[in-house]
């Protein structure tokens, strides 16, 4: 569906090719009608991937293992533990099979055979091999940690002070981590974030920013530990790999490692935090301290792709439920791009290594995987990350006999998620030009407060063409006619109240403020006389409303709609005071901006100067500019966003708190900027500059 | 805003810590981490359906290695009893009684979810403090217990004060007509500990069977 597609197609056939060469090839001729033939077994972290020649009018597919010593005697009972079925993989002529739930070092043999109907076929000849221990050399420092789950055999998961015990190893002996703790849970633990790079990861958070990283949400619900064991291998590898991909991986970005937001639940084993709140509906209210460590993160290190980790309890799900966000006010091209990372790369993928990634919901699925904004899949939506769900089928299920053992149950869904995680590293190694221009059109789309909002409700999710590899997508989940808003407002007006008033809606019965919560968005307010204006031409404008109108479904406050002061012609000078806001309007004349006066405007065409000095706020977005547009001594908010200004842009002397924005602007014209409080910030969209940019808009 | 980079440990730390991972007792959730040593009992014998899901052999948390463990650590090593596990940890029950010898009767996590909702499970390990003491108490007998003196008993008191009876029939041992024995008389410090696969108690049923919550 986007561009370099076939390319990559082939690249990872060759790929596949190149990594099949220690397979070990079973007999080619069928020895019996119906016999499956050309059995190969490759080995992956945790897994080994069966492949084979598909049986003519095969039903599906019975995968036995058997344990074998070295001299390939069995040492165990043969036992089938696994399914195939046509649904499981987009690509039928060339089925796989992951297994897993193994131990990992382990030596077997398999075999496979096909059923038609419930008619079993004769096996296949076995193919035999050691798996792959867990992962690295047990004498080479940093290599040689381990997690309590790995050295345990998966009868415990890694407690909280082993985790901090591990991860303190982790930063210490190797140069690409860094460990930073972005907040506490309620009860004072520690919320880390390995970030990873190579050789070493940049040393702020605007300078992993300025990386593209991606973020990995381990563990938000304490129940659902799967995911976060996962991560804590994949820390390791990536912390001390010498291969080639790893180092590839992050000499071009930075790997961003949440382990446990949910500490207290994790210690618990309770799907909440230690207020019994559920943190994957809190994203955007940010009531828990949790969520809003985490929602700061992504302000501060603006990750572009995400995958947050859950557990999943329908047992006729795939191994893999994903789902992307959906919520109507995301920006289409994030949608888009998330939905290619799932459907593009991780079905294809899967389909080359045996996993079984399906649209949440699957077989059964009820009514899950809605557009809730609380969610973090969505809120990152609305924050134009590409990202997606993750669950790991809880239980074994029909096609996973073999997982009445716990140890094997935990297994299976451990090694699922790292093979996820790891292929998202891959997806977003090979389509950050996609992702990075899915973003940038995200933000520009959003900043242009075009089109209507919707409070809640999904783009529906088309059913993936047959062979599904899932059996139904998730429900429609349209909006409400009285939950959308066609005629968007300009900005809300916030009362000191509504603005700065004390709150009960956190723990204890103490809440953040309204301002503390929108700074940790990273949202821009202006204030005047009137009080306090959150205009809507802002990256995020799609949750802005969810959070601050009083249609909002799960809101924070009753926000007064504000809309344009002036549409259409003007001509002649304007001047303003108190809070304007132009929203398809041309101007022609001189435009001024009196000192404490806001601006703010979308689709307008302004023929004449802007010059503000000493203004609340210049917000401009989608607009043309014919002249000089000169922002000085600004005190609350800037931001240039998809302007084309003919003309020079200077911006200096701001005072504002939060960064200048200066993203995706066309300038013919020098760019200057000079003594802001805080240095301007592109959001990693660049300008295109025909002049000369100076001072601190030089690399912008 | 800058984050507070986490205090580091000099290199010997880190390696100390490091160490630590590999071969000592080190959590605040009583979690042992090489597992027990298995010459401090003789070889116990676990019976029941389930048994096979659970460490057996030399596995890190068989039978026999949890013998020598104090009860609330031994839970630990028993990967179908994390609900459980958690309750007992925050009710603080275990540690109040003291070393008059107990029996466990332990439901498994499947009992769990069959049992409460989500909400209602959270509520009870947040909120309702003396509601989780009672529930844990419905579960525990004062005194050693083996299933088959349980079983020739007929009846037990559980720690709140309720009677159950225990009844066999063939091979299954059940508590109060709902909880069958599904491995039964592992062994720690002082203690006998029965999986079973209901949730006992007063508390109602919340479930509502779906049993998946969106994520």
């Amino acid at each position: 569906m986007r561009r370099h597609r076939a390319v990559l197609i082939a690249l990872s056939t060759l790929l596949a090719a190149s990594l099949a060469t220690i397979a070990t090839p079973a007999n080619a001729q069928a020895a019996e009608p119906n016999q499956v033939t050309n059995l190969t077994v490759r080995q992956g972290d945790g897994y080994a991937t069966l492949a084979w020649k598909p049986v003519e009018g095969a039903t599906d597919y019975q995968i036995e293992r058997t344990p074998v010593d070295a001299a390939g005697n069995p040492t165990g009972t043969p036992t089938v533990v696994g399914i195939w079925r046509p649904n499981r993989q987009i690509n039928q002529e060339s089925p796989t099979f992951a297994d897993a739930g193994f131990n990992p070092g382990d030596r077997f043999q398999w075999r496979v055979r096909a059923r038609i109907g419930t008619a079993e076929q004769p096996y296949s000849e076995p193919v035999a091999d050691t798996t792959t221990a867990p992962w690295g050399d047990p004498n080479v420092p940093g290599q040689q940690l381990r997690t309590q789950w790995e050295t345990t055999h998966a009868a415990q998961y890694t407690s909280d002070t082993n985790e901090y015990a591990y991860t303190a190893a982790i930063d210490e002996l190797s140069d690409r981590v860094r460990v930073v703790e972005i907040g506490r849970t309620v009860r004072d633990r520690p919320i880390n974030m390995f970030v990873i790079g190579y050789p070493t990861p940049p040393a702020t958070p605007e300078a992993v920013a300025a990386t593209s990283p991606v973020a990995v949400n381990c563990n938000v619900h304490g129940n659902e530990p799967g995911d976060r064991e996962a991560c804590l291998i994949m820390a390791r590898q990536l912390a001390f790999s010498t291969d080639q991909r790893v180092i590839d991986l992050l000499s071009h970005t930075t790997v961003l490692i949440i382990p446990t937001i949910n500490g207290d639940g994790r210690a618990a084993n309770t799907r909440g935090n230690s207020t019994g709140q559920d943190l994957n509906r809190d994203y955007s209210l940010i009531r828990q301290p949790e969520t809003a460590a985490y929602v700061k993160m992504v302000r501060d290190y603006r990750p572009v792709a995400g995958y947050d980790g859950h557990e999943y309890g329908n047992s006729r799900a795939g191994d893999l439920p994903m789902l992307p966000p959906r919520h109507q006010n995301v920006a289409q091209p994030i949608f888009d791009e998330s939905m290619d990372m799932i459907e593009g790369h991780m079905y294809r993928e899967g389909a080359q290594d045996g996993w079984w990634p399906c649209p949440y919901g699957c077989e059964g699925g009820g009514s899950v995987g809605l557009g809730e904004e609380t969610i973090l899949r969505n809120t990152l939506g609305l924050k134009n990350v590409v990202n997606s769900l993750l669950e790991l089928r809880s239980s074994g299920g029909q096609t996973r006999p073999d997982e009445g053992n716990t140890a094997n149950n935990r297994r299976r869904k451990t090694f699922s998620a790292l093979w996820t995680f790891q292929q998202f590293l891959d997806y977003h190694r090979a389509n950050l030009t996609d992702i990075t221009q899915a973003r940038a059109e995200g933000i520009t789309l959003q900043a242009s407060n075009t089109g209507r909002l919707v409070f809640r409700g999904s783009r529906p999710i088309p059913a993936h063409p047959a062979p599904h590899p899932g059996d139904s997508p998730p429900p429609v989940d349209a909006p409400r006619p009285e939950l959308i808003l066609d005629n968007a407002p300009c900005a809300y007006l916030l009362t000191e109240e509504q603005y700065h008033g004390a709150r009960t809606d956190g723990p204890g019965g103490v809440g953040a403020t309204v301002a503390e919560r929108i700074a940790a968005h990273g949202w821009k307010v202006i204030k005047t006389a009137n009080g306090y204006y959150v205009p809507l031409n802002q990256p995020e404008r799609g949750l802005i409303p969810l959070l601050l109108d009083g249609q909002g479904v799960e809101k924070l406050t009753d926000g007064q709609r504000i809309y344009p002061t002036l549409t259409g012609r003007h001509t002649g000078p304007l001047t303003i005071t108190g809070f304007a806001c132009l929203d398809d309007a041309t101007v022609t004349g001189p435009v001024t901006v009196r000192p404490g006066a806001a601006l703010v405007a979308t689709g307008t065409t302004f023929t004449g100067p802007v010059n503000a000095s000493g203004a609340a706020g210049v917000m401009l977005a989608d607009s043309k500019v014919t002249g000089p547009v000169r922002v000085t001594g600004t005190t609350d908010a800037v931001s240039l966003i998809d302007l084309t200004v003919t003309g020079p842009v200077d911006l200096s002397a701001n005072r504002t708190g939060t960064a200048p924005l200066l993203v995706g602007n066309t300038v013919t014209g020098p760019l200057a900027c000079a003594g802001n409080t805080t240095a301007p910030s592109n959001l990693e969209v660049s300008n295109r500059v025909s002049g000369p940019r100076a001072g601190q808009c030089a690399t912008l | 805003m800058t984050y507070p980079r986490i205090r580091n440990p000099r290199r010997a730390g880190a390696l100390l810590a490091a160490a630590l991972l590999l071969t000592t007792t080190a959590c605040t959730s009583g979690n042992h981490n090489t597992g027990p040593d298995p010459s401090l009992a003789a070889a116990v014998h676990v019976t029941g359906p389930l048994c096979d899901a659970l460490p057996t052999g030399s596995e890190p948390g068989n039978p026999t290695a949890l013998a020598g463990l104090p009860a609330g650590e031994a839970l630990t090593w028993m990967p179908t009893l994390t609900t459980f596990e958690a309750a007992v940890r925050t009710s603080g029950v275990l540690d109040e009684h003291g070393t008059d010898g107990l029996t466990l009767l332990a439901p498994t996590d499947d009992a769990f979810v069959k049992k409460f909702s989500d909400d209602t499970w959270d509520t009870l390990m947040t909120r309702d403090h003396e509601k989780l003491r009672t529930l844990v108490k419905a579960h525990l007998i004062a005194g050693t217990h083996s299933l088959d003196q349980l079983a020739a008993a007929g009846t037990t008191t559980t720690l709140d004060g309720t009677t159950l009876t225990v009844t066999r029939t063939g091979d299954t041992t059940r508590f109060a007509d709902t909880a069958d024995a599904v491995c039964a008389d592992y062994q720690a410090k002082g203690t006998r500990i029965h999986i079973i696969n209901a949730v006992l108690g007063p508390l109602p049923t919340t479930a509502d069977g779906t049993g998946h919550r969106a994520h």
